[in-house]
């Protein structure tokens, strides 16, 4: 199961990297959210894959969506001045990162010794786990995530709006 | 679990291993496509992969709850940037009708 959804995964970004039109890359990251959202159900963590699929594949889609059909520019302007050097040093970068940080999460004896040791599978996280230390432990943090996202609302509006 | 069995059936690092690959991604597309809101669905990614690393780890400390709650603030602070980087792609549209990344160079037009 787990290949199978993490297949899903990086097929559906990678088709988002490559893809011309950009409904369909819009398309392809949906995809790609919801077999996030099958790893988490793997994770013994049904509240985050329902969260995953609300928040991600509901939300911030519908947003997006919205964005693209609005903007009527679907496909990618032509660059206005090749790059090359530019293109290769970030996709060198890209591979150098990969690379280095694969060799530290398969090298590493810590990850060895940690995957060992909770290789049996835990209950499944309940939702009141969840709440009881988001609200004994990180209360502070709930109540300045809330202010925030007020003010990316308050922001949003202003700036999209033509006149206030 | 180790090595092709890990990556094969889960295991902290098949699960570390996909996070990382769909992070490459997201970077690349970032750094790779001009379209603003390419670019934007990019850092999406990155913030799922993150997400899925915090996941693996709580679930590998014995289903701590700890990840949950900081998986929560990482959905709050993606809503945010969707929110604005969304907006500000649209109020980019209506200044210089693209929203190609590389016409908008300068501060000033």
């Amino acid at each position: 199961m787990f290949i199978l959804f993490a297949l899903i995964t990086l097929v559906a970004a990678l088709g988002m990297l490559l893809q011309k039109n950009v409904i369909v890359a819009g398309l392809c990251m949906v995809a790609s959210f919801f077999g996030v959202a099958g790893l988490f159900v793997l994770l013994a963590n049904p509240v985050a894959a329902a969260l995953q699929i609300i928040v991600y594949s509901g939300a911030i889609m519908v947003l997006v969506l919205f964005v693209i059909m609005m903007l009527n520019s679907h496909e990618e302007e032509a660059a206005q001045s090749s790059r090359p050097v530019q293109r290769w040093l970030s996709l060198g970068l890209v591979l150098l990162f990969a690379l280095g940080s694969l060799r530290l999460a398969l090298g590493s004896a810590g990850l060895q010794a940690l995957a060992s040791k909770g290789g049996a599978a835990p209950a499944a996280m309940s939702l009141q786990a969840v709440g009881d230390a988001l609200f004994s432990g990180h209360l502070l943090g709930f109540e300045v995530a809330g202010l925030m996202l007020l003010a990316a609302m308050v922001g949003a509006v202003a700036l999209t709006k033509r006149n206030l | 679990m180790t090595g092709l069995d890990a990556i094969l059936h889960g295991g902290l690092q098949g699960y570390l291993l996909v996070a990382l690959l769909l992070f490459a991604i997201g970077l690349a597309t970032v750094l790779l496509r001009r379209t603003l809101l390419l670019q934007f669905m990019g850092v999406e990614l990155m913030l799922n992969a993150v997400n899925v690393t915090l996941l693996a780890f709580g679930r590998y400390r014995g289903g701590d709850a700890e990840a949950m709650v900081f998986y929560l603030f990482v959905i709050a602070v993606a809503a945010c940037e969707a929110a604005i980087g969304l907006a500000l792609v649209i109020s980019l549209y209506r200044h210089r009708d693209t929203t190609d990344s590389d016409q908008a160079a300068t501060l000033k037009q």
